[in-house]
């Protein structure tokens, strides 16, 4: 298999830096566990923030650390999609009989991420353990069905990042807002937020889906009937569909940037 | 001393170029300052915390916005590049100080970048509503506090950066230790949450650290959290600090250069 190989390869040319890719892999936790501490001292002066306490935050934070990390790993090709632009790789891959997509999974694989989508599940794992929240099939349904759909947003939102690239060419940095502020936003349950804030990342980008929503479902709280909040996470992964749509077709009109 | 300005004045020069970065780096910091507005809001619930109330959170938190480049703990990229990459050679024969020459580069690029970003963040936060936006300082004598303070609190944040080269010279990467160093100031000094907001026994802490005089006593004059007689005495606390991490930091650097080996040739 086509992927198989390019999983080796990336990860040899990850094994022949092997303290650069520590010392990278380290300092992206340590800056996770400095986040996860400011949020701890919050809620060690304040206890609760609405209806939420301390592990139902950090049970969001281990979502979003998971759902980033696996992206960030494994789609890196999106998100560094101008460089492909840039160097010209990407019109060398568009001249292969090999699907688009499959060649920017393959074209870079991040092994330093293992080290955050490890800290990811740990935070989930001790999150759960806290929780009190009682157990049963359909609860653990939609705690997996709530990664799902957090992985399927991050990548809509990297697709969305990698189209953009390709009508502007460079990467600008205020785009960074979309994929770093949606992360940021979902470190808490997104009802606190105001209205409009809220209303923004419920309807436009759908982190509600893998947030407060199915959370309430497992918590069994909260106003919002408890069956539209169990299919909640279906939305965030239906989200990736448009996003790949609106991609395929400003590829058909990228004309090569020339060399 | 003429040298150091001379550096320090193309740095500045350099950094203005770079009005689409600036651009951006404004729009980022609004998008955070109302988000974590938005955030501390709802933990405050409407309340105060110790005498901090939400109208002055709101200004703390666009102060830190507006002054972000001057709070952050960073290193430039050419000065990482040139000691991993061994072009820091060409520097230890050049008769000035080394450590005085990366000072002065740096102050000079966060000076600049400053100045370029927070004349229109400050403009639109003063002009929000009093809960969300920046109100204006308690007293003159606060704001002129405020300035000194904060002219002290870029040394010192500079200072700071000087012993993360010092970790770049020991483990020849600019990941790990820099952001080691960061993420510790940036914890403790105030930027990841207010310090006003955080648990008692950790402001403790935090008080007898220098990271909170880098930001958050400026700020904090400015809001009128800290009273004008312990204005003085906290910057005369911080000048204390910054004295003894320049003195540190050149020591370091001065024994490291005598025992560098230049990779490469």
């Amino acid at each position: 298999m086509l992927y198989r190989k390019y999983l080796k390869n990336q990860f040899l040319s990850a094994a022949q830096y092997k303290l650069n890719t520590f010392l990278t892999a380290f300092a992206q936790v340590i800056i996770n566990i400095g986040e996860i501490l400011a949020v701890w001292m919050l809620f060690s002066r304040f206890e609760t923030v609405g209806e939420w306490g301390f592990y139902q935050a950090l049970l969001m934070m281990g979502v979003i650390f998971t759902a980033f990390s696996i992206n960030e790993c494994f789609a890196r090709g999106y998100d560094e999609f101008s460089k492909l632009i840039r160097t010209g790789q990407l019109d060398r891959m568009l001249i292969r009989p090999v699907n688009i997509h499959y060649q920017i999974f393959g074209s870079k694989i991040e092994f330093s991420k293992i080290l955050r989508i490890v800290l990811g599940i740990t935070v989930s794992i001790i999150a759960l353990i806290n929780l009190n929240a009682d157990w049963n099939f359909y609860k653990v349904l939609v705690l997996i069905a709530m990664y799902a759909s957090a992985v399927c947003v991050v990548f809509g939102l990297f697709v969305i990042g990698a189209t953009i690239s390709i009508y502007t060419i460079q990467k600008y940095e205020f785009l960074n807002i979309i994929t770093d502020g949606t992360k940021e936003v979902a470190y808490y349950p997104i009802n606190i937020y105001s209205k409009w804030l809220r209303g923004i990342f419920t309807f436009v980008i759908p982190v509600a889906s893998f947030n407060y929503l199915p959370l309430s479902f497992i918590m069994g709280t909260g106003s919002i009937p408890q069956w539209l909040c169990a299919i909640s996470p279906i939305f965030g992964m239906l989200f990736v569909i448009p996003c790949i749509i609106v991609f395929n077709i400003s590829l058909k009109k990228y004309q090569g940037t020339g060399t | 001393m003429r040298s150091y300005l001379g550096i320090f004045k193309m740095q500045f020069k350099s950094e203005l170029q770079y009005r689409a970065k600036a651009w951006s780096g404004i729009a980022t910091q609004f998008f955070w300052g109302i988000l974590l507005i938005s955030l501390y809001t709802a933990f405050m619930a409407n309340d105060q915390v110790n005498g901090f109330s939400i109208s002055q959170m709101a200004s703390y938190i666009w102060l830190g916005q507006a002054f972000f480049v001057m709070r952050y703990i960073y290193l430039l990229p050419s000065t990482s590049e040139e000691i991993v990459s061994g072009n820091v050679g060409y520097k230890f024969v050049r008769p000035i100080n080394l450590y005085n020459q990366w000072f002065s580069e740096h102050l000079g690029q966060k000076v600049s970048a400053t100045l370029l970003r927070f004349p229109l963040i400050i403009i639109i936060s003063l002009l929000l509503p009093s809960t969300i936006g920046l109100s204006l300082p308690v007293s003159i004598t606060a704001f002129l506090l405020f300035i000194l303070s904060l002219i002290v609190g870029t040394l010192l944040s500079v200072a700071i950066s000087m012993l993360a080269v010092y970790l770049v010279f020991k483990t020849l990467s600019d990941r790990g230790a820099v952001t080691l160093v960061s993420t510790i100031s940036g914890l403790l000094g105030g930027t990841y949450i207010p310090i006003p907001l955080m648990p008692d026994f950790i402001q403790d802490i935090v008080n007898y650290l220098p990271f909170r005089y880098i930001s958050d006593l400026p700020i904090r004059i400015y809001i009128g959290n800290v009273g004008i007689s312990d204005a003085l005495v906290h910057i005369g606390i911080c000048i204390a600090w910054l004295v003894a991490i320049v003195i540190l930091g050149k020591i370091l650097i001065k024994a490291t250069a005598k025992k560098a080996v230049i990779q490469g040739g």
